[in-house]
């Protein structure tokens, strides 16, 4: 029998969520962190979306958000000309690196040594985490704000998006830009998938994968509405996408071909990401929510309930709720 | 017959479904993500992982204990100073600074035990010189004495 997809809704925040990322997979599973224009970014549970801990301290939107890969260490880029760096599992403050402009982009190397963020006065910056006193080392070059900056290929190389309409790929020792993507539409997110290397970048209705290294093209798929942020499946065999009209599009990565489409949101999507096991995907939207998608819907997984037709109308669904078969007025 | 699903998509998706007339069954959750709790931010000391990767603060309370035991290690400290500097200003001129701008010298002789009062001989004042008198500590700003 066809499953209907059920989301799972994360409630909390109290203004638009405008990015998200994942952990790796810890001991005690994986987890999420959200960045909200409300200023207080969350940490929840990876694969039922609990709400652990709200990271207090920023005074302004918190524009970007990310955790280490043992979700022990997190930071934050706001609004209020800071980045943050948090311990991820007591929520406490560690540092405070001030900045000329809106911090838009924060990212941890695969280490946690280092963090490099980027935001409203164009220049990247790398702090070791180790001599947090100690000046950045610093990277110009783009010609407008920067929306998103990442380590990428080992941490040797770092990859920026403009709002210059460029993204370029640096290399971190040399400080010179490698390769340069020109779009003629503003690139509204970036990813890197460091296994296969691969960045999956969207800019007005096309999702476009390139190579990490060489940013040759691999292929491009349009979407009915324009995109604001996408996400590659760790077995890259399919891709999820959301934007403008609300929905949630998944594709078949080989194929190109829409899969699905999901509904549920009240709000443009502004981020979109895969768990690290692939199970689940989040997305974020201007509606303040965060909602958990199955990737494969009817799976057991994490709060979701594979129930067999019997189950469903004998005593036992007692525990399990199920979306109640009737309109409200 | 037709067969109308709520789904948790919300009201929005009511007249869809109702075009759509689906007969696919919703699937099941066990419950809904916690949301946050209002009186706290969270990070739960007591979470298996909290107590797993905190090890130098064991738990919240002997975190404090550590923090307490500082700080009476440095309030005993002060007190000891405190009754020294008293013992030595014992029997020596010494001038205090009292409100509204009032100084006065006078020899002094001991506190009450709990610094009340000073005891104090020969006060010099605008009135006169008094041989015996009680200054109020409470009136005291400073005092001075050379050693």
């Amino acid at each position: 029998m066809a499953m209907r997809q059920t989301p799972l809704t994360c409630s909390g925040h109290t203004r638009p969520v405008v990015d998200l990322a994942f952990s790796g997979i810890t001991p005690y599973g994986y987890f999420l962190i959200s960045a909200c224009k409300d200023g207080k970014p969350m940490l929840r549970q990876g694969d039922t979306g609990d709400w652990i801990g709200t990271f207090l301290g920023h005074k302004g939107a918190v524009w970007g958000a990310t955790l280490n890969k043992e979700a022990t260490k997190a930071a934050t880029a706001a609004a209020d000309f800071t980045a943050k760096v948090w311990d991820a599992v007591t929520g406490d403050e560690v540092l405070t690196l001030a900045h000329k402009h809106i911090v838009k982009s924060v990212n941890f190397t695969q280490d946690s040594n280092y963090l490099l963020t980027g935001g409203n006065d164009k220049v990247l910056r790398i702090y070791d985490l180790s001599k947090p006193e100690a000046d950045p080392q610093e990277i110009a070059g783009h010609t407008s704000a920067i929306k998103k900056a990442l380590w990428c290929n080992n941490d040797q190389q770092i990859l920026s998006a403009a709002d210059d309409k460029t993204i370029r790929l640096w290399d971190k020792n040399t400080q010179e830009a490698v390769h340069t993507l020109s779009f003629d539409a503003s690139v509204t997110s970036m990813e890197y998938i460091p296994d296969g290397e691969i960045v999956v970048i969207t800019y007005g209705r096309t999702i476009g994968f390139y190579n990490a290294h060489s940013l040759d093209l691999i292929k491009t798929v349009d979407a009915p509405a324009s995109i604001h942020s996408a996400s590659l499946h760790p077995e890259k065999d399919f891709f999820v996408a959301g934007g403008d009209d609300f929905k949630l599009y998944k594709y078949d990565y080989t194929t190109k071909e829409e899969m699905e489409s999901y509904k549920g949101h009240f709000g443009p999507i502004h981020t979109v990401r895969f768990s690290p096991d692939g199970e689940l995907y989040a997305s974020g939207s201007e509606d303040g929510t965060l909602r958990l998608w199955q990737t494969a819907v009817g799976k057991t997984y994490g709060l979701w309930k594979c129930v067999l037709p019997e189950e469903l109308s004998s005593e036992n669904s007692e525990v399990l709720y199920c979306p109640p078969a009737e309109i409200k007025a | 017959m037709t067969f109308i699903l709520k789904t948790q998509t919300g009201y929005a998706d009511a007249a869809l479904i109702l075009n759509e007339i689906s007969m696919k069954t919703p699937v099941s959750v066990l419950r809904l993500p916690r949301g946050p709790d209002p009186n706290s931010r969270g990070f739960d000391p007591n979470s298996p992982r909290f107590i797993a990767l905190c090890p130098t603060t064991l738990s919240s309370s002997s975190s404090s204990g550590a923090v307490d035991e500082e700080e009476q290690r440095l309030r005993s400290d002060l007190r000891e100073r405190f009754l020294r500097t008293l013992l030595l200003m014992t029997d020596k001129q010494v001038e205090f600074n009292m409100h509204e701008k009032v100084r006065v010298r006078a020899r002094f002789g001991a506190s009450d035990i709990d610094v009340l009062n000073f005891q104090v001989s020969g006060l010099e004042t605008p009135l006169g010189v008094q041989k015996e008198a009680l200054l109020r500590c409470q009136d005291v700003i400073s005092c001075s004495f050379e050693l």
